[in-house]
Parts: structure tokens; C-alpha cells; sequence
């Protein structure tokens, strides 16, 4: 056991870190198995009451749906239009794909606010109002910047000497890409599919703008009933969010090398 | 986080020439969506600021710069102000907690770096709308804490922990945590942990080796974390709508009501077009900064 008082304090500190993260959430996970309709902490008696009116919900399911769907064309877009632009950098060192990269990265950069304002004067002015599809679009463009790091550190982990291997045997782009990038990429593709997907289903504020009063997501509905007052369905609701993220992720970690994704490349000894 | 800016040198060996066609069959499709999706709304909002605004939420092409004198109102300024003072505040808090844990992540096993990445990954992705109404319930005036801190004679029985200042950053610190720690964690696990052992070799304690070594060494990075959190506060839209009273009310609260509520979208646009250019202002002020020290150094 070491009892070095650096150790502890360090452990002190995360371990407060840490509780500080995880106590809204256990208050909400608690709140959401209370038998009571009031809302009250700690909980006084289990039951799985409010989940049964959830999924048996008409309104929450098709809400849950809605951000499903969006949350999986908009991840499937921004991997698709991410994917040829960091290939051109890496394979062409394409001067236009980094500039259309820089976009996507800055785009990151902006207030949330600004985005969804932006893109909802746009949908506006299109005519185009209201629609599913808009809240789609609006969520690939503005997360585009993830797609476009996360592809971008999986291309710099493919093997040069094995690319040039395959051209010096008399391969094609069609064959090398076959043959050593996708299988090289795929565990990067679906991470970043899975964090645009992750980041879309709880994104609030660009889906209410662009399309809130016709598309009501998961989000948007959680929000019209907190003005309404408490309902216990919606802490179900908001369990099915952390459910959804931390398995995301769990899922993320087995498929790929986390810590290399989020920017680690000194290696790492198990 | 490596997700704020895409690095865009990628390392490459001599390639073969790069054939025209191949790259327009890559690019066109990318370029036609981020054009349509990004440059035109951007210009459309600048067009937006210098329109004229018609009743009935409509507005007509125009180049006036009525919306903008808007700006030059106390109002304004005090918006802005409490804005900037709410994002500083957090930004201290946030850089100081998580650099710290970075830090201590960075140096850990692999099993329990990757716990701590699923962690904070997960709950950095959590919307807005739960976190805000998870914060409810915790601070509500049937909740534990508020009893608590009656019971101890911290708060009037019956008092309320929110809506008010202390709600509103604690809730924004704790959005914004996971976010600053995942983008400290790349640069601090590129830190040579020799260069520690050597300052650690020559008497310097644990502390000292931290404080005298480590953290000059990030003073690019702890800048461009502060802007990170300035940047997001400056968007933050619910938790000051729900856990502050209108004094502490960010512009992008006052964004959203003039587009949505009031149906002024020139009023909106000039206000966001006013909070871009700040914003820029601020980078190129941190860079600035950043390279003044680098070049001291």
C-alpha cells in the first residue's frame, strides 16, 4: 500500500473531481426509480413505475425516434463529407482540403448561439422551413470538426512504408485503399460516427431553432416540460440520455485506442 | 481536445502526381455542402445585421446600420459585460481544476486512463437540457442540499438555491470541466515524463517540478483553454434562462429573444455578428500573448 501524501492528495482531488461529475447525475438516476410523482431526494420508495409510462408514451417514444434518426443521418453526413476531405490531405496533401478542413475546424470555434442563428436565417430564407432534414444538415455542419480530427488521427496512424509497399508492387489507389486504409480506418470511422451521433442527440439549441416548433427531439421535448413543471418521466427520459452516451463511449474504447483519439501519441504500457 | 483545430500537417513520403480529376471527384461534393452550409449562412447573417426590419418578424434587404447603434446602447455593454465576467470567472475555475486533473490522468495506468476518458467523454456530451435539469432537482427547495444547508443555518428555511450568479457558474463550471480537461489531456501526455525526472533528480520537489516546470511549459495551451471557456459561456443559452434571474442573462439569451421572441432577426444578426467579432478579437489577442511569452522564454 502506498501511503505517500502526494498519492493521497492526488487521489483527494480526482476522487472530488470525479464526485463533483457524477452528482447531478445519481440525484436524476435516483429521482427517475422514486415511486412518488413529486419530486423528492433521496428517493423514498423503488419503483419502475415512470419507466413503463415512458416507453408506453406515444409523445416520448416518437420524440426518442426523432433524435434517433436525426442523430443518425447527421452522423452518417459528417463522417461521409469528412472523410474525402482528410483522404486529400493525406494521400494528395491537397491545399484545397486543408482549407475546406480549416472551415470545418472553425466552425467548431463559434458560440453555439451564433451557429444556430446562422443556420436558421438560412433555412428561413431557403423557404425551407421546419423540416427534419434541416436539423440533419445544420448538426453535420456545425460537428463537422470531429469527423475531421478524429479521421485525421487515424490517417497518421496508417503505415507509410506499407502504403508504398503496395504501389511499389504495382497496386492502385483502389487497391491500397482496399487493402491497408479502410481496414485501418474503419475503427476511426466509427468512432467518429458514434461521437457526432453521441453530440446530435443532445444537442438543444440548433435543433429548437431550425426546426423546433414542427420537430420536436428528445431535447426540445425534455425542455417543453420543464416549463411546465416536474414529471417524473422526464428523469427517465434523462437517464436514457447517460445510458446512451457512457455505452457510446464504452462501445468507443473497445473498438479503438482512446487515449491515441483524444490526442495521446507518446505510447501507452498497459 | 485535438478536435478544436484539426491538425493539418499530415506526415507523408513523396507521393505520386496528384491527378486533377481525382481530387475534384473527392472534394466537389465536401465543398458544394460546407459552401452551402457554412459560408453562405455566414454571409446571410452579416446581410441579416444591415437589413431593414419590416413588422411581423420580416425584414427586407438593406444597407443601414440601424441594429448596430443598438450596440452602442448601456445595455449592451452590460450585457457584454456580465457575459465576459461570467466566462472569466468560470474560466478560472475550470483551468485551475482541470489542469490539475489533466495532469494527474495523463499520468495513470491505461486501464484507468481509459475509464477516465469514457467518463468524461460521456458526461461532456450530455445535453445541456439534462444537466440544467438535473441541477434543478439537486438545487431545488425540497432537495437534501437545501435542507442541509437550512439544517446547518446556511440558508433560510425554505430558501431557494437558485435562480441566482452562484447557480449559474457552478453549472457552467460544470459543463465546461470535461471539456477542459479532454483538451489539456493531449499536450500534457506529450510531456516528456523525463523531463520531470530530471528536475525531480536535481532536488526539485514534486510541487516545485509542477509549478516551475510544467506549467510554463503550457502557458500557450492554459490561454487557449481560458478562450475555449469564454467562447462557450458566450453561447451558453440555457442554464443562465434557467438557473439566473434576467440580470444574469448572456447574449445569447438576448440573441435568442430578439430572433425568436421579439421576430427582430437584424437585431439578432448584428448582436452575433458583434459576439464573432469579439471573439476573433480575443484569439488574436491570445496568440498575440502566447508569442510574446514563447519568444521571452
Amino acid at each position: 500500500m502506498n501511503l505517500d501524501p502526494g498519492m493521497i492528495l492526488r487521489r483527494g482531488f480526482l476522487g472530488l473531481v470525479a464526485l463533483f461529475l457524477a452528482a447531478p447525475l445519481i440525484v436524476v438516476l435516483s429521482v427517475s426509480f422514486n415511486a412518488t410523482r413529486r419530486m423528492s431526494f433521496p428517493p423514498t420508495e423503488f419503483s419502475l413505475r415512470w419507466y413503463g409510462e415512458f416507453f408506453g408514451d406515444y409523445a416520448w417514444m416518437a420524440s426518442l425516434e426523432r433524435s434517433l434518426t436525426i442523430a443518425g443521418l447527421a452522423a452518417l453526413v459528417s463522417v461521409m463529407v469528412a472523410l474525402p476531405i482528410t483522404y486529400a490531405i493525406w494521400r494528395y496533401q491537397a491545399k484545397a482540403a486543408a482549407v475546406l478542413a480549416g472551415i470545418g475546424g472553425a466552425l467548431f470555434l463559434i458560440p453555439g448561439v451564433v451557429a444556430a442563428l446562422m443556420l436558421s436565417a438560412f433555412w428561413g430564407v431557403t423557404g425551407h422551413v421546419g423540416r427534419l432534414e434541416n436539423v440533419v444538415l445544420s448538426h453535420a455542419i456545425v460537428l463537422l470538426g470531429i469527423p475531421l480530427s478524429l479521421l485525421m488521427v487515424g490517417f497518421r496512424t496508417i503505415d507509410q512504408a506499407q502504403v508504398e509497399a503496395a504501389y511499389t508492387m504495382g497496386a492502385r489507389d483502389s487497391d491500397a485503399f482496399r487493402m491497408v486504409v479502410r481496414p485501418a480506418m474503419t475503427p476511426y470511422i466509427l468512432c467518429a460516427f458514434i461521437f457526432v451521433f453521441v453530440l446530435s442527440i443532445n444537442e438543444y439549441l440548433i435543433a429548437y431553432m431550425v426546426a423546433g416548433f414542427t420537430v420536436q427531439t428528445l431535447p426540445i421535448k425534455i425542455f417543453a416540460s420543464m416549463r411546465q413543471g416536474y414529471e417524473p418521466t422526464m428523469c427517465v427520459a434523462a437517464v436514457i440520455f447517460m445510458v446512451m452516451g457512457f455505452s457510446a463511449f464504452t462501445l468507443m474504447s473497445k473498438v479503438a485506442d482512446l487515449p491515441r483519439l483524444m490526442g495521446r501519441t507518446r505510447p501507452l504500457e498497459d | 481536445m485535438s478536435t478544436a483545430e484539426p491538425s493539418l500537417a499530415a506526415a507523408s513520403v513523396d507521393q505520386p502526381a496528384k491527378p486533377r480529376w481525382m481530387l475534384a471527384g473527392l472534394l466537389t461534393g465536401p465543398a458544394l455542402y460546407i459552401l452551402i452550409m457554412a459560408i453562405v449562412p455566414a454571409f446571410l447573417m452579416v446581410q441579416l445585421s444591415l437589413a431593414h426590419r419590416e413588422v411581423g418578424g420580416l425584414w427586407s434587404p438593406g444597407f443601414e446600420l440601424t441594429q448596430y447603434r443598438q450596440l452602442a446602447t448601456p445595455l449592451f455593454a452590460r450585457i457584454m459585460g456580465f457575459s465576459l465576467l461570467l466566462a472569466l470567472t468560470g474560466a478560472v475555475i475550470c483551468v485551475s481544476l482541470a489542469f490539475p486533473a489533466a495532469y494527474f490522468i495523463t499520468r495513470m495506468r491505461r486501464r484507468a486512463q481509459v475509464a477516465w476518458l469514457v467518463f468524461l467523454l460521456g458526461s461532456l456530451s450530455l445535453s445541456e437540457v439534462l444537466i440544467v435539469f438535473a441541477f434543478q432537482v439537486l438545487l431545488s427547495t425540497s432537495g437534501t442540499l437545501a435542507g442541509a444547508l437550512a439544517a446547518v443555518g446556511l440558508l433560510a428555511p425554505g430558501g431557494a438555491l437558485y435562480p441566482n450568479f452562484p447557480a449559474v457558474l457552478t453549472c457552467l463550471v460544470y459543463l465546461l470541466l470535461p471539456y477542459v480537461i479532454l483538451f489539456f489531456y493531449p499536450a500534457l501526455s506529450q510531456l516528456d515524463p523525463e523531463v520531470e525526472q530530471a528536475a525531480t533528480t536535481m532536488g526539485a520537489s514534486r510541487l516545485s517540478t509542477f509549478t516551475r516546470v510544467v506549467l510554463p511549459m503550457m502557458r500557450g495551451q492554459i490561454l487557449t483553454g481560458v478562450l475555449l471557456v469564454v467562447i462557450f459561456t458566450f453561447g451558453a443559452y440555457l442554464t443562465p434562462l434557467v438557473l439566473g434571474r434576467p440580470p444574469q442573462w448572456t447574449i445569447a439569451i438576448h440573441i435568442n429573444n430578439a430572433a425568436m421572441g421579439a421576430g427582430n432577426l437584424p437585431l439578432a444578426a448584428a448582436y452575433a455578428v458583434a459576439v464573432v467579432v469579439f471573439m476573433v478579437a480575443l484569439l488574436v489577442l491570445t496568440r498575440l500573448l502566447s508569442r510574446r511569452r514563447e519568444a521571452a522564454a
